[in-house]
């Protein structure tokens, strides 16, 4: 879900050479959301927002550039209460969809739904670093917007049944990646991975690629599962991408992959194990090596040392545990719900706590 | 207007032993100390009712907060203080010159159910319109205001008391409960590789906490541990009307850690019920009008493909609207056999009609809205189109590596011609 990238500098150089800018293209005006769900933030304040009831992605100038002090820090008791007294309602009301930390600024943008039924309002919140959260709002600014495809109703041609197609494809995860949004999706009907990369600034033609990507787990049987989270990686200097499936194995690729009509075969490297959904993902570095970091529904936080990741074999043989990178449980942080990196020594998380408050804390990456 | 005074009368008991007129205390001293005492206190009460009155009456500023509402929803509201002197619009203007916001001076919040966390609440987000030459200052919220819920508007300026005004939001009114319609598969056998349920609801439901409200249990009665695929997003239609349910296919997929060590969700042989719990709100809040079970016994898993080329096809007469019959030989998935199927004359062109699914869904009709004409025509079938356990047309839903399989490739699968006479 969220994701900070750091932005590559090869993409920065590029697009300065030919006098092109993140914003272009995007128009001023309303942005109309039917939903809000996963965040990402692009280069320069642009942030992506996936709206899968309009079965599309709206690029948001923030226009949130001041660079923050080397001191940020951020800490807000009961987000969840405080969000709710904002918008006018109770806690249990709001929806925290996800989070994103803007890369310059350090501020924390949140997607939420206010209500639970289908006329919900999606809202986008803003929490400064001493705690005080605003609307941001949507009525004048400057975006863009990209369209995915969501078949019609291709059975029901008699009149006025085809706006009633049930099928809604849920945007599970977001991320600016060399140029492009990446998007992975899982829809409420057929059972397959829906990965698209869309070049950016969005262009009016073109609804971004969709590309296969089949991984074994213990050999012999591939499937089209679903990603849950992913993350970009570097292996051995060359850009990857990480991915948590549904089904658990974490699997990578290469991102140069990642073309028109693909069909990629990803490299198993771990599994999360069972009784297990991985949330969300970061990767950092500390003390002379790569992490990656894991939050996932039962088994806390995982920190998954990358160091021998290019070495690391497929899982291709059937095994009793404990095969592919090896990762270690990092106790202290419990009830993990929203997981993003807030600069290069802290971590942003959004954790349960007592009375159903939903505390945001930067903590110190382990 | 002049103020109410007290006249100068001197304190009961007074007389001969009135100690201001001989400037000495008589006899006796205490009885003369209490006279005077109670008439200190007459007289700091007789002028404080009388100031009192006296700044109700002359005051200038005489804050009114009122709720006034909008038009476009019975939940749309703003608040408006009015009544105020021009010398305090003046005072207001000028704080507003200096930078002072408005949300000092007025803040609407939601009182919340539990009044020790009143403390906590932020002041609800909205846009002021202070007009001071107009007098009136106005705060309109920037969402509808929630049923069920009491909002207090408190207005503090100068060193005005605060004036305050509640406004409770009556609940929707009550329509019908929603209820489980039906649940897919509507068959009661079902693989050991299921991949999916739908329920389908007769009015839009609540998201954010299904699993909640949704247990499997096994013949005993014990409850099946995590055999949902279990994702914040919840994959809701639109409406909030369908829900769509995966089994955890780590629980499915061979070779994965969830299935060989707790093994799959669902055993070939047994019988298992799945419960939907009536205290799952509905979008209103309201419980559900009653639970809903579905039992099912379990056979072993199906991983064979899809083959369009054993459907058997029963052709209507050409001049009527009795349906086109597809007989699918099993159960296909409820949502996508009932989208995806389309159908087409000679030619390319549209016949306009409805899919309707029978038979556990191992039946899809085409009902035409207009009589058959003679001629040829094709059924098309999707590759993506799944049944229950997610196998495709011409692909399984797990694909045997050693196998060397082309996935895609699915000659002669994808279009079913029919001829009507």
């Amino acid at each position: 879900m969220k994701k900070y990238f750091s932005l590559l500098a090869g993409s920065f150089l590029a697009i300065a050479a030919v006098g092109a800018s993140w914003t272009e293209g995007m128009v001023s005006g309303k942005v109309e959301l039917k939903s809000i769900g996963p965040l990402a933030f692009g280069p320069d304040g642009v942030l992506l927002m996936a709206d899968a009831k309009s079965a599309a992605l709206v690029a948001l100038d923030t226009q949130d550039r001041v660079p923050a002090p080397a001191s940020a820090q951020v800490h807000v008791k009961g987000l969840n209460q405080k969000i709710a007294g904002l918008l006018g309602t109770e806690a249990e009301q709001v929806l925290i969809n996800d989070l994103a930390v803007n890369p310059i600024s350090r501020k924390v943008y949140v997607a939420v739904s206010r209500g639970r039924g289908p006329e919900a309002s999606a809202v986008l919140v803003r929490v400064h670093h001493e705690g005080r959260i605003e609307a941001v709002s949507l009525e004048n600014v400057k975006h863009s917007r990209a369209t995915l495809p969501n078949p019609p109703a291709d059975a029901m041609v008699g009149q006025g049944q085809r706006q009633s197609n049930p099928r809604l494809e849920s945007i599970t995860d977001l991320a600016f990646v060399d140029g492009r949004v990446v998007v992975a999706g899982l829809s409420n009907e057929e059972f397959a991975s829906t990965l698209r990369a869309l070049p950016f600034p969005f262009q009016t033609a073109g609804k971004g690629t969709s590309v296969e990507i089949y991984h074994g787990a213990h050999g012999a049987f591939e499937t089209r599962s679903p990603i849950r989270t992913f993350v970009q990686f570097k292996v051995e200097g060359e850009d990857h991408l990480l991915a948590a499936y549904t089904c658990t194995p974490l699997v990578q690729f290469p991102l140069k992959e990642l073309q028109p009509g693909a069909k990629i075969r990803g490299k198993t490297i771990a599994e999360l194990g069972n009784r297990n959904r991985p949330l969300d993902m970061i990767a950092y570095h500390k003390g002379g090596k790569d992490y990656l970091l894991l939050a996932n529904s039962s088994r806390g936080i995982m920190k998954i040392d990358t160091t021998d990741i290019a070495k690391s074999e497929s899982i291709t043989s059937r095994v009793a545990d404990k095969q592919g990178l090896a990762y270690e449980t990092i106790e202290a942080w419990k009830g993990v719900d929203q997981l993003d990196r807030f600069d290069a020594s802290q971590a942003l998380v959004l954790r349960k706590a007592e009375g159903g408050a939903l505390d945001l804390d930067s903590l110190p990456l382990p | 207007m002049a103020i109410h005074r007290s006249g100068a009368r001197r304190p009961v008991g007074t007389g001969r032993h009135d100690p201001w007129a001989r400037g000495l205390v008589d006899q006796p001293v205490v009885f003369a100390l209490n006279v005077c005492l109670r008439g200190i206190v007459k007289r700091l009460l007789v002028l404080w009712t009388g100031l009192s009155i006296a700044t109700v009456l002359w005051a200038e500023d005489k804050p009114v907060l009122t709720w006034q509402p909008l038009p476009g929803s019975p939940s749309n509201y703003r608040v408006e203080v009015s009544g105020l002197g021009a010398e305090m619009w003046a005072r207001l203007k000028s704080e507003r010159d200096q930078g002072i916001e408005p949300e000092r001076w007025l803040s609407v919040r939601v009182v919340p159910k539990d009044l020790l966390k009143a403390l906590d609440v932020p002041a609800m987000g909205g846009r002021f319109d202070f007009a001071p030459e107009k007098a009136y200052l106005r705060f309109e919220p920037d969402y509808a205001l929630e049923p069920g819920l009491r909002y207090e508007a408190v207005f503090r300026a100068g060193d005005l008391l605060p004036v305050r005004a509640t406004l409770s939001i009556p609940n929707h009114p009550e329509g019908p409960p929603t209820r489980v319609l039906s649940i897919y598969p509507s068959s009661e056998v079902l693989p050991e590789n299921l991949l999916k349920f739908y329920l389908v609801f007769s009015g839009s439901m609540s998201r954010g906490h299904i699993y909640d409200f949704i247990e499997l249990r096994d013949e005993w009665g014990k409850t099946v541990e995590i055999p949902f695929l279990e994702i914040d997003e919840e994959l809701w239609d639109a409406a909030q009307t369908r829900l769509t349910l995966f089994i955890d296919p780590g629980r499915i997929k061979r070779g994965v850690k969830p299935l060989e060590e707790v093994g799959p969700a669902i055993k070939a042989g047994r019988r298992y019920s799945l419960r939907i719990d009536s205290k799952w709100p509905d979008a209103q809040g309201r419980p559900l009008a009653a639970p809903a079970l579905k039992t099912f016994r379990v056979a072993p898993p199906d991983r064979t493909p899809i083959d369009p080329l054993t459907w058997r096809l029963a052709t209507p007469r050409a001049g009527t609207r009795d349906p086109l019959v597809v007989r699918f030989g099993e159960p296909l998935d409820f949502g996508l056999a009932g989208r995806l199927l389309s159908i087409r004359r000679a030619g390319n062109a549209e016949i306009a009609g409805r899919a309707e699914l029978h038979a556990l869904e191992s039946e899809w009709r085409w009902i035409p809205d207009q009589p058959w004409l003679a001629g040829c025509g094709v059924i098309r079938v999707p590759s993506i189109l799944e049944d229950l356990a997610g196998n495709n047309v011409g692909k399984a839903f797990e694909v045997d590596v050693f196998e060397k399989v082309d996935r895609n490739s699915v000659p002669g699968r994808n279009e079913i011609s029919f001829e009507i006479r």
